[in-house]
């Protein structure tokens, strides 16, 4: 603990590791299909030795990616307090869905099955792989590449009118703010502070008090956020932005043979974890 | 001035992000000895950590290694009673009139009092000296909306915002840092005035040497993290070797001094201020025939 204001340090998306490892250096379409049909499979995954599998897999592509793991790991502790009582209301009131298999308590409203405890297990370890494989690919991925290859692959969806571009380059703005606003954040906490501010004093309990120490941040950030957009629309209108215009890009992907590698293996490995039938 | 110490700081290091792979070393072992009633000016490039060493002072960043002495009190203790140390230092940001969020002068001005849990007859008192110290009309302003000031009236606000604690000693960084030059010279005339009639200890960064030059009894130069050096303005920028070691810039009536020696006149380059500066040039002028030989011959 060296400061209480290190907001900037805890927040893990939106920062790019560079380490030039061989998922960074990926087609980034490539790597955004290959882990958006992980994250599927995983997702419709109920088995323990599946979900071992998934998890010593994501565990592997931080070590692949040359990203420290323990920083990694760092990314789920804001998560443990939702895993937890997500896991705590599952054992307790999800029991009559899962009513087949072993019993283990039956006490009123509360049934507590062998089935039961595997989705309290199964959701809870879920959770942390999909954190960790998106941390993978959001820590080896810089914010243009997301963009542009979250354009390329929505792109087939322009035939039906959708917004492709729109969607992306608000995606973009979002994402890239993230660590800015962080930052403000950080800033206007140590600012009203040195004039007397005190934070997350008094019970969570208390929700009005906490509530109005929140205003000297908050409206100031507002101000700042507002005044940042309007820079931003100036910047982006002096070097030509047209709102439905026809952009070219600078960077130009082409598929090599690590791709079509990264891409099978990812297909593997999905086609694995949904289909085969493990045996428990 | 020979004051008793307030400011301490020994050998004091800081790195941020600790532990991820955006570590970044701020500052390596700094010193500061600051004495009461002094005002001392911190410059140096962007990145060598003058930011980070102010925010030592009032306790927003605690000493990682390294001693900080505030008035005597050891900021190491985790025990340190933090809202009497940010009282007691004042500490006004850079561009600190983002920090405004009340919709009225008067009302934004009073919330560190308020927060001190002070009685609202000593809050208005505080709230008047505060206004009257930075050059504000207390009954025409008081419930003027924020939002509608300029940007030099915002800074006054912000900075009344401070004074309303009333601090002992007044940290600023970069206090003039994109203000008109009308509001420039408002603002550095305040903080004269409260160095030299209330008697507040000020610490101020800043880039612009005319600043430093015109405020400062004492100069320290940041770099890599660390105090290289520190002197009187006078000593310096008389230093040409280390100015130009440590890339510092000179106040303008400096370097126009410089050229002059470069050029053969004889002024004395420890002149810097504006008018002991133009004293010299005069001098020059005055003498400017024999002076003129004098080139020549060179």
């Amino acid at each position: 603990m060296s400061s209480e204001f290190e907001i900037s340090k805890r927040i893990t998306i939106g920062q790019y590791v560079p380490t030039g490892s061989f998922i960074h250096r990926l087609d980034p379409r490539v790597k955004v299909f290959a882990f958006t049909i992980l994250v599927l499979a995983i997702a419709l995954n109920t088995s323990y030795i599946g979900n071992t599998i998934g998890l010593v897999l994501s565990l592997y592509l931080f070590w692949v990616s040359k990203i420290p793991i323990r920083y990694g790991l760092s990314g789920i502790i804001p998560a443990i307090p939702f895993i937890v009582i997500l896991a705590v209301l599952q054992l307790l009131f999800q029991g009559q869905l899962f009513s087949h298999g072993k019993v283990y308590v039956d006490y009123g409203f509360i049934l507590i099955t062998s089935e039961s405890i595997r989705l309290v297990v199964v959701s809870a370890v879920r959770f942390v792989e999909i954190i960790f494989l998106s941390s993978v690919l959001t820590l080896a991925t810089s914010t243009t590449e997301l963009t542009h290859s979250i354009q390329s692959l929505l792109s087939p969806l322009k035939k039906i009118k959708f917004p492709v571009h729109e969607i992306s380059l608000i995606t973009t703005i979002a994402i890239r703010f993230v660590p800015t606003f962080a930052i403000e954040m950080e800033k206007m906490m140590k600012a009203q502070a040195s004039r007397g501010a005190d934070f997350g004093t008094g019970g969570w309990w208390r929700i009005i008090q906490r509530t109005k120490e929140t205003f000297p941040i908050i409206i100031p950030l507002f101000n700042i956020a507002l005044s940042r957009a309007e820079d931003l629309i100036l910047a982006m209108e002096s070097r030509c932005y047209t709102p439905g215009g026809e952009r070219s890009s600078y960077t130009t992907y082409q598929i090599a043979a690590k791709d079509y590698l990264a891409l099978v293996t990812g297909l593997l490995f999905a086609i694995l974890l949904f289909a085969y039938p493990f045996p428990i | 001035m020979a004051g008793r110490p307030i400011i301490e700081i020994e050998n004091l290091s800081h790195t941020y992000m600790k532990g991820t792979p955006m570590e970044h070393v701020a500052l390596k072992g700094a010193n500061l000895f600051v004495e009461e009633g002094e005002c001392v000016a911190i410059i140096g490039h962007t990145g060598s950590g003058k930011s980070t060493l102010i925010q030592h002072f009032n306790g927003l960043m605690r000493p990682e290694s390294g001693k900080v002495l505030i008035d005597g009190e050891d900021l190491s203790n985790k025990k340190v009673n933090l809202k009497t140390l940010r009282q007691k230092v004042g500490l006004v940001f850079q561009n600190p009139e983002d920090q405004i969020f009340e919709k009225i002068i008067g009302d934004d001005i009073a919330y560190g009092p308020f927060k001190l849990g002070l009685p609202l007859k000593e809050v208005r008192e505080r709230v008047k000296w505060a206004m009257s110290v930075v050059g504000l009309d207390f009954e025409g302003m008081i419930d003027r909306q924020t939002f509608a000031l300029s940007g030099g009236q915002k800074r006054k606000v912000a900075l009344a915002g401070i004074l309303a604690l009333k601090p002992k000693i007044l940290v600023l960084d970069e206090p003039t840092a994109g203000l008109d030059p009308r509001s420039r010279n408002e603002l550095l005339d305040n903080i004269k005035r409260l160095n030299k009639e209330e008697k507040l200890t000020v610490i101020f960064v800043s880039h612009n040497m005319e600043e430093v030059a015109l405020l400062a009894d004492r100069v320290y130069v940041m770099a890599d993290g660390t105090d290289v050096l520190n002197g009187t303005p006078k000593e310096i920028f008389t230093d040409k070797e280390k100015l130009q070691r440590y890339h510092i810039g000179t106040p303008e009536s400096v370097q126009v001094l410089y050229r002059l020696t470069d050029l053969g006149y004889e002024v004395k380059t420890d002149a810097f201020s504006i008018t002991e500066a133009a004293n010299e040039i005069i001098k020059v002028l005055a003498c400017k025939k024999e002076c003129s030989k004098h080139v020549q011959r060179i």
